[in-house]
């Protein structure tokens, strides 16, 4: 993949004190945004208030749908016309663009969503949509879904997303809450030099040779120029790989074992976490985005008590990082699967960890994250 | 001076600028203080009702929980606000109230308790919206809460061109308020 | 015997794709060829164009043509149009949509693009019922009309979706028929050469489902016909009855302005 250096024009530098949607925005301009599309949705608005500022300044187009169906699929053509394209919704307006969603993963449009979740009708914070984000869309696909935890990795893990959309050639979703949504928060910008960006590859074939949706068995393939003679056909139906729609089930079945591949294969060059306390642990916390702080809090409550506990903090959920967890489970008595639901990524804590170590459930849906005593007291009690 | 982690609640009610003036100390304690800070609001039904609230956590590393259990300052500018929030306030936190907005004390334990007729001094400046301005001159100066050139600047970046000298004034009303009458942490 | 004649704007094809897959008598390869004669007329090549199809059978019209293709996802069509045009305005786009995709399921992005003046050609092929599923009633289907999913009549009025692009914003408008070549290669040609939205609404024969359900006959000829005596031009309407006309669709150009397209904002110094 073509690597290259973030543009300086799109890097604002230094130390800043800001909110969590305008960190996103930050992230996603330096990482060469140059299409939104978005549809007004609480507590998503400050994405879209701020990309329509910042997008005409650095040459970018915004627009407002009169849907979230239409922010969807024009991202899906903004993307396949060659730009960087990306939306944001929250839970309820996630729930419209499944179905564009589905057409980006079939097609391999590299598109970013970000989407804030939130209690239903209010400002709740809430993690109650980690599953949607995996299974929302119809048919055969792997999701990519990045958790950031702070108003920092907001902007940091924005960036990540674009590349990973870039790299894998498929949707790239940024899981983000009202917690940090919301929050103002020390954020420093590196130098433009110091930031790489990965951009989609483009093919050296002619038309004649170009086939659209040809690549390694677990790769990705390389994208071609609208109207430049290439003629391809960018279809929800099952195509094969000079891109005609083909109802021959053996040939969908490989479009969809490459399409599922090429991130299942890679996953350990996409998944990321972060071992806190953990070398010596004999309790770890597992929990992703604003979960992880209370629990680091926690596990030091719980190591002032004696009890040698550690975090493991999942930086994206999907694909899961099974070698991650699988490694904690090993070193630890006992998981405590920490989230702001009532219990949904446990249960894929659980499967890995199944037949090594045990796992408990640590959760709660009221609408703000838990407190460190909480969890504190959650393991306590466990342990008795 | 205030230790850090300083966990402070500042409340209210809708228009007197409370969430700004958690945005200025925040701004100014992290790009000026270089420091590290976290600031989130009310969400939900709870965010109504003509109360407001903001909550900051200043330190000098960075920091976890943004959600802080104890308060080592409630800034209390409105009754019912300050009679939802004292419970939180640590018994050697700190309590800075208008006397004019918040007339009637609850019997609970904290270090120190200043009263600062924050609004009658932005009355006689000749806005009251400027009470918050003379809070954050008072904080600066009294509690030492970010300095006083870090306060001035973040004042005049944030706040819109045409009120930046009644603003400028209502911090420097703030803090000589502080000093006339011998307020400060020791 | 005499040498077999390769129509010459079979070249704006993909010969892979070929035979096409619409039913005998179906509209929809009419409409194909029309394109083609004013692709060949304006000297345009389908090579250096966005073609779009949503779902449906018009939404196969550019499988068959050899462009760049969006297609799969029902009523979409201008949301995708959309984003392609504010990245790459002088792409040419046209969409391919029949009644249901577009007046149905994609009514709300056909009547905000219509609105923005988004720069696109739209041919809705309008065989008045959902065909591919089997024949079922569309916002298009004639009052009273009988199909799967009206067993007793539709009780619903239908829309004039040219009277709705036209309320929109849309910058030309014009409505034909299948049994109207000459009109709808012209209008094709008007329609790619405007800058601006463009709906060029063609109102089709479906022998499979409409014709058979709605109309008592499969027979093409016979549905040609009866789109015949289902509109009128504007000469024939002179000489007709108020009472002659109601419930008739007129066949005409209603709207040819300009005003300037969407673009996107750009940045205010």
């Amino acid at each position: 993949m073509p690597i290259v250096q973030a543009d300086p024009k799109r890097v604002e530098s230094g130390i800043h004190f800001t909110l969590g949607n305008y960190a996103l925005v930050e992230g996603a301009i330096t990482a060469g945004c140059d299409f939104f599309g978005g549809y007004p949705i609480t507590p998503a608005n400050e994405i879209s208030e701020m990309m329509s500022k910042r997008l005409p300044q650095v040459g970018g187009k915004f627009m407002q749908g009169e849907d979230e169906l239409c922010s969807i699929y024009a991202c899906a053509g903004a993307a396949l016309a060659g730009a960087k394209a990306m939306t944001a919704t929250a839970s309820a307006g996630f729930n419209y663009m499944q179905e564009g969603l589905g057409y980006c993963y079939t097609v391999e449009a590299p598109v970013v969503i970000a989407n804030v979740q939130r209690c239903r009708g209010e400002n709740y914070a809430s993690q109650a949509d980690v599953m949607q984000m995996r299974w929302g869309a119809s048919g055969d696909y792997e999701a990519i879904v990045v958790c950031p935890a702070s108003v920092q990795e907001l902007y940091d893990y924005t960036i990540w997303a674009f590349n990973l959309a870039q790299e894998y050639r498929n949707p790239v979703i940024i899981m983000s809450e009202t917690t940090i949504a919301l929050m103002r928060e020390r954020l420093d910008i590196p130098p433009a030099a110091q930031i790489s960006l990965t951009n989609r590859r483009y093919t050296t074939l002619s038309p004649e040779e170009y086939m659209p949706f040809a690549a390694a068995p677990y790769g990705c393939p390389d994208a071609a120029p609208l109207g430049k003679g290439y003629h391809t056909i960018y279809s929800l139906n099952p195509h094969n790989e000079a891109g005609g729609i083909d109802w021959d089930p053996q040939e969908f079945d490989r479009l969809y074992r490459r399409i599922t591949g090429k991130i299942r294969e890679n996953s350990d060059r996409i998944c990321r976490a972060e071992r806190i306390m953990l070398d010596d642990a004999e309790y770890a916390l597992v929990a992703y985005g604003s979960e992880t702080r209370p629990a680091v809090e926690a596990a030091q409550m719980l190591r002032e008590d004696g009890i040698k506990a550690g975090v493991l903090k999942l930086c994206n959920v999907w694909p899961v990082p099974e070698r991650q967890i699988r490694e904690a489970a090993r070193e630890v008595r006992k998981l405590f699967a920490v989230e702001m639901n009532i219990g949904k990524y446990a249960g894929e804590i659980e499967r890995v960890a199944g037949g090594i170590c045990g796992v408990s459930r640590i959760t709660k849906n009221l609408g703000l994250i838990h407190t460190p005593t909480e969890i504190y007291q959650a393991v306590k009690e466990d342990l008795k | 001076m205030m230790k850090d982690p300083q966990r402070i609640t500042l409340c209210g009610m809708g228009g007197q600028g409370i969430i700004l003036s958690a945005v200025i100390l925040g701004t100014a304690a992290v790009t000026r203080g270089k420091k590290y800070a976290v600031q989130t609001q009310s969400y939900g039904s709870e965010a109504r009702g003509g109360q407001c609230q903001a909550e900051l956590i200043i330190d000098s590393k960075p920091i976890n929980s943004p959600v802080a259990q104890q308060k080592d300052l409630l800034l209390a500018m409105f009754q019912e606000a300050y009679e939802k929030y004292i419970d939180t306030l640590a018994p050697d936190g700190v309590l800075v109230y208008d006397p004019d907005l918040v007339t009637s004390l609850i019997d609970h334990p904290c270090a120190h308790s200043f009263a600062v007729p924050a609004t009658q001094i932005a009355v006689d400046l000749g806005n009251r919206m400027a009470a918050n301005m003379v809070m954050l001159g008072f904080l600066s100066e009294a509690l030492g809460m970010v300095s006083h050139e870090a306060l001035v600047e973040t004042v005049r970046e944030n706040v819109s061109s045409r009120f930046v000298d009644l603003n400028l004034k209502a911090v420097a009303a703030g803090a000589a308020y502080a000093k006339e009458h011998s307020l400060t942490l020791s | 015997m005499s040498e077999l004649k390769i129509n010459p704007n079979r070249r704006f094809l993909r010969p892979e794709k070929l035979p096409h897959f619409f039913c005998s008598g179906c509209g929809c390869g009419q409409v194909l060829n029309y394109f083609c004669q004013a692709l060949d007329a304006l000297d345009m090549t389908p090579e250096e164009m966005l073609t779009i199809g949503g779902v449906g059978c018009t939404a196969r019209i550019p499988i068959y043509l050899k462009s760049d293709t969006f297609h799969g996802v029902h009523g979409r069509t201008l949301a995708w149009a959309t984003g392609v045009k504010l990245v790459r305005p002088e792409l040419p786009v046209v969409i391919f949509a029949g009644d249901g995709d577009l007046a149905s399921i994609g009514g709300n992005h056909f009547i905000h693009a219509a609105r923005r003046n988004l720069d696109v050609t739209v041919i809705m092929v309008n065989n008045l019922n959902f065909a591919m599923t089997g024949g079922q009633v569309a916002p298009t289907t004639p009052e009273g009309a009988h199909t799967m999913t009206t067993p007793y009549g539709s009780a619903e009025p239908r829309f004039d979706i040219c009277k709705l692009a036209e309320a929109a914003g849309a910058t030309h408008v014009e409505r034909w028929t299948t049994s109207r070549p000459v009109q709808c290669v012209a209008a094709i040609k008007r329609a790619l050469s405007h800058k601006g939205f463009s709906l060029i609404e063609i109102v089709s024969q479906c022998p499979t489902h409409f014709g058979r359900y709605a109309l008592g006959s499969g027979d093409p000829q016979k549905l040609v016909q009866w789109i015949k005596d289902y509109t009128y031009t504007e000469a024939e309407g002179a000489k007709m009855t108020p009472e002659e006309r109601e419930g008739k669709l007129l066949c005409a150009q209603f709207v040819n302005t300009e005003r300037p397209v969407y673009e996107g904002t750009n940045e205010v110094l």
